[in-house]
């Protein structure tokens, strides 16, 4: 036994499995997998409206797509600039489509409408709507010449005099007509510009996934450098789109964490210079902290795979509780040098540590149950934080610094104003229920209006960005489609066929002019029993020579020249049907893999599912409305509208209300474990006044502040019951024991500080998710301790 | 003394013949400022088309209708009916029991031809001479304004629009493709309504 009463064996080994824990940790964090996509903040058990949506944010075309916006310069230079760069975007690979309005460039360069058209001409008696039987009857063959001929002899006439002999029933300006998007950007010089603004837009989708963020990174390091030479001519880059603001959203998260990091370590380390005035002290106060991390990033990494940015960003905070840990051992042990060290920290303090860690880990463990895999991510690294830097205080920490922090530094005056502020706080117990009652009666008043966040105010994207991003959306007639019709089906044909009973409803809205249009994949990808149905309604040749000449007499289209198309009909006879595979090559094969995917299995064994989506256009001047929609699309059970932002909405809603339960049951989780602990009621009711009159005038001051309180605000009240109670637990103890020495005191309030002034940086953060945790722990932590003292009934 | 003073003023009637002469002469601003005096108006149509290698002329027949400042109507009654409706920026397409909207700007040439109407109805001269080089020959009673494309993707397809009219009443359109086809309208204005 030597005199810090550990024998030299168990401080080999405690140290020693310390070490390789820490070391293991590491390796296991170099080599893990972080994320910073809005993934996290998805219900990991969606329905199936959901499901598809979350498909669509993940690896949708949207989440692919890039606005981009030329400025300055002159409209002609623009114009030149857009041809050029839509060139060297379609020339690295990284892009699968890039348009920018252009159709009439040369060779390769149009975009594939060369191809389409000959593509759509080809097939276009298996791919036209009109194509039924009553279409080759005579009567059917004289309006639809009719029709054709109408087009002759106007500006439109032109392109159609080519195909007249072989399509003289019009099938493929009918299926280019329905093609044509009912709102587009408006074109001058041959390209897409702003009709707001003197600017040249182009649209860029890329090839790799929008979740892959190395890869978007890549595309758009490209662009940028593609526009490199027009920058030199005075023109200006504008980009945006969902890709860019998960790239930038990924940098801003490490650049933040790592700024907080630092800035953390450099306050807390000024704060404990001032308290210890000892190197050796300051070290060892942030091993806890350290090890804390290391433990919640490995927890998490092994539970969950990867780690999001904001789980990281968060687990900073941990700091300030890490350290408190470490600043009571500090204190408590060198208080008690002479009798015993580290036994008296343990025999005296520990206890209350360890409650405290107890009640921090019922608060957090709701939170690892959450149907959200971004909150259960906070919750399993808070819990598994705190134990790691619980377990390193009790553990290492004895064996590192037996009889505490030597020196006493500022510690003496910290006390002393600690002292005066247990004995003044309790005169202002009246005052403090007058504005506890004032706050709660604002809340109840307001109880509507106070969590008022929402999905997006979950997304570090800056008000700046957000506005660009509005505004390219608006020119590219992009406007995120707010209404999408799902079809669903076992397999592509049974959704194909639900989608084309779909499109049939719709096209009776557009009729009525409610709808301007609507895109369906099946428009160029009919299914196989549609397209067997459009064969067999083609007559032989016989038949069809012989109502011809009926249909075309008199009229001023002679059956003699329409040779070319009995025979593009008898071809058709024997046409194979329309694949997906057939589509390669032409710029319709984009649009199809966007619009028939197939979904995520709802579950284990379950089949996944194969979903046609259709992109409802409203009618020019009307806000688009579900109601209508799902009216018009009743009796399709595979058929459903998706209004997105209500979706959205919805899901917010739920990972709000699912919170909400989950921060009550640890809050009584909290209670009862204090209850269990002390086992006396007045003494629970002592502990729990202080607490809830913290979160109470933290919520109340927050709501009355105008601030919209959202789901991250709700985890920081949570946050400021596990640490408060520390601090109420503390004063109950001051109340057995009847007195605490300057020394004592003083550890409170530095802990308290470092707590406050680590979520005080976290509130400045420009990640909305971690600024709305620090806005509520820092000010919390600080009444809870005010409080704490304010209801103390102990004389000290 | 009275044939000098006659003679003077035989002189001086000539001077003001031959420079006052221009401002008599019928321009721009004056058929602007005729057509933008009628704010809305209602027609009837006929129309022939002739295109080459068909055995007859293409004909139909219609009505059409005007609104200050950006509605314009033609409605096909005969051989088929179809209706081409355009407001503001948008088109409306109605045929064949379907009806499609489309944008207008999205497809300049489409503008330009609609603006070759709709911005001389409404007397927009601005409009016109945006997309045209205008020609305006003949008076007031009868006038006649030749519109030749300025873009040249528009050029390829259409030579150039002739309109015909009557003070402020348009009443015959004639337009010339590029591949030799022609359009010729015939347009009888219905009296205003009461």
């Amino acid at each position: 036994m030597n005199a810090t009463g550990l024998s030299l064996q168990r401080r080999a080994w405690a140290l020693g499995l310390w070490l390789s824990a820490m070391v293991l940790g590491l390796v296991l964090i170099a080599r893990g997998h972080y994320t910073a996509d809005l993934s996290a903040f998805l219900p990991a058990s969606p329905n199936a409206q959901q499901r598809v949506l979350i498909d669509q944010l993940q690896s949708g075309a949207a989440a692919r797509s890039l606005l981009i916006g030329i400025e300055g310069g002159d409209e002609a230079t623009r114009a030149a600039a857009s041809r050029s760069l839509a060139q060297a975007l379609r020339r690295s690979g990284l892009f699968e489509q890039v348009q920018n309005g252009a159709i009439d460039a040369q060779g390769s360069d149009d975009g594939g409408w060369g191809a389409t058209g000959r593509w759509l001409y080809q097939h276009r008696y298996l791919l036209s709507p009109a194509v039924t039987p009553e279409r080759f009857t005579a009567e059917g063959l004289r309006g639809a010449v009719e029709e054709t001929l109408s087009l002759l002899g106007t500006p439109a006439g032109h392109a159609l005099k080519a195909t007249l002999d072989s399509d003289p029933t019009g099938e493929l300006p009918l299926l280019v007509e329905a093609l044509i998007p009912a709102s587009a950007p408006r074109v001058a010089q041959g390209v897409w510009v702003s009709r707001e603004q003197p600017r040249a837009l182009l649209l860029a989708s890329s090839k790799a996934p929008g979740a892959d963020l190395d890869e978007q990174a890549a595309a758009q390091a490209l662009l940028a450098q593609a526009f490199q030479p027009f920058q030199a001519q005075g023109l200006r880059l504008l980009v945006s789109g969902p890709p860019l603001f998960a790239v930038h959203s990924r940098a801003q998260i490490e650049a933040e964490v790592k700024q907080l990091a630092i800035a953390g370590t450099l306050v807390m380390g000024g704060l404990l210079t001032l308290a210890f005035a000892s190197w050796r002290a300051l070290l060892v106060a942030f091993l806890p902290v350290a090890t804390g991390v290391v433990a919640g990033i490995v927890a998490v990494l092994l539970s969950f795979g990867s780690v999001h940015g904001i789980t990281l960003g968060f687990g900073s905070t941990l700091i300030g509780e890490a350290v408190d840990y470490a600043i009571y051992y500090l204190i408590q042990a060198r208080v008690g040098a002479e009798a015993g060290g580290w036994r008296r920290w343990l025999a005296e303090g520990w206890p209350t540590v360890r409650l405290g860690l107890w009640t921090s880990i019922c608060g957090f463990a709701a939170l690892v149950f959450s149907g959200f895999p971004g909150l259960a991510q906070l919750g399993v690294f808070s819990i598994a934080g705190l134990l790691g830097a619980a377990l390193c205080t009790r553990w290492v920490l004895p064996v590192l610094m037996p009889w505490g922090a030597a020196g006493s530094a500022l510690r003496r005056q910290l006390g002393r104003v600690a002292r005066l502020g247990v004995r003044g706080l309790p005169k202002l117990r009246w005052p403090v229920w007058g504005l506890g009652l004032l706050a709660a009666g604002w809340l109840a008043l307001h109880h509507d209006a106070i969590w008022r966040g929402d999905l997006a105010s979950l997304s570090p994207v800056p008000k700046a960005a957000q506005d660009l991003d509005a505004s390219l959306r608006q020119d590219l007639s992009a406007t995120d489609a707010r209404l999408l019709v799902i079809a669903q089906g076992d397999d592509p044909q049974a959704a194909l066929r639900a989608a084309e009973a779909a499109a049939v409803r719709l096209e009776g809205l557009v009729s009525q002019g409610l709808l301007a249009g609507f895109e369906s994949p099946t428009r160029v990808l009919p299914s196989l029993a549609t397209q067997a149905g459009r064969r067999a309604s083609l007559p032989s040749p016989e038949v069809l020579r012989a109502a011809l000449a009926k249909a075309t007499r008199g009229g001023p289209l002679p059956a003699a020249r329409l040779g070319p198309f009995v025979d593009a009909v008898a071809q058709a006879r024997a046409q194979p049907f329309v694949s997906p595979d057939d589509l390669r090559g032409t710029a319709l094969a984009p649009m199809v893999d966007a619009m028939l995917f197939r979904g995520s299995a709802a579950g284990e064994g379950a089949a996944a599912p194969w979903f046609a989506l259709l992109a409802l256009q409203p009618a020019a001047g009307r806000a688009l409305d579900a109601a209508p929609v799902a009216a018009a699309l009743k009796g399709l059970p595979q058929v459903q509208v998706l209004d997105i932002k209500q979706q959205l909405d919805s899901l917010y809603g739920r990972y709000l209300h699912e919170a909400l339960w989950q921060a009550l049951l640890g809050a009584v989780a909290v209670v009862v474990l204090l209850g269990l602990y002390l086992r006396s009621g007045p003494r629970l009711l002592a502990v729990c006044q202080p607490l809830a009159w913290a979160v109470l005038l933290t919520l109340g001051g927050l709501a009355a502040g105008g601030v919209p309180l959202g789901i991250l605000h709700l985890v920081g009240l949570l946050l400021v019951v596990a640490v408060g109670s520390n601090y109420a637990l503390f004063f109950d103890q001051l109340q057995a024991t009847g007195q605490a020495d300057d020394d004592t005191l003083a550890s409170l309030l530095l802990a308290n500080l470092t707590t406050v002034a680590s979520f005080g940086l976290i509130a400045l953060s420009k990640i909305p998710a971690l600024s709305a945790i620090g806005q509520v722990v820092a000010p919390g932590a600080l009444l809870a301790l005010l409080l704490s003292g304010c209801f103390a009934r102990a004389k000290v | 003394m009275l044939r000098e003073l006659v003679a003077r003023r035989t002189w001086l009637w000539l001077a003001g013949c031959l420079f006052a002469g221009p401002t008599w002469a019928f321009a721009m601003p004056d058929l602007m400022a005729l057509l933008s005096q009628q704010r809305s108006g209602e027609a009837r149509f006929t129309e022939q088309r002739y295109v080459a290698n068909l055995d007859a002329p293409l004909k139909s027949s219609g009505t059409l209708s005007f609104e200050a400042p950006d509605r314009f109507t033609r409605r096909t009654l005969l051989p088929r009916p179809e209706t081409m409706a355009v407001e503001g920026n948008t088109l409306t397409l109605s045929r064949g029991g379907r009806s499609r909207q489309f944008t207008l700007d999205a497809a300049p040439e489409m503008v330009a031809i609609v603006e070759a109407v709709r911005g001389t109805l409404t007397g927009n001269a601005q409009s016109l001479q945006r997309h045209f080089r205008p020609q305006l020959s003949g008076r007031a009673e009868q006038w006649s304004l030749l519109l030749v494309p300025l873009d040249a993707r528009l050029a390829h397809q259409v030579r150039e629009i002739r309109l015909d009219g009557q003070r402020g009443e348009l009443r015959g359109v004639t337009m010339e493709m590029a591949d030799g086809d022609r359009s010729v309208m015939q347009i009888e204005p219905e009296p205003a309504k009461p």
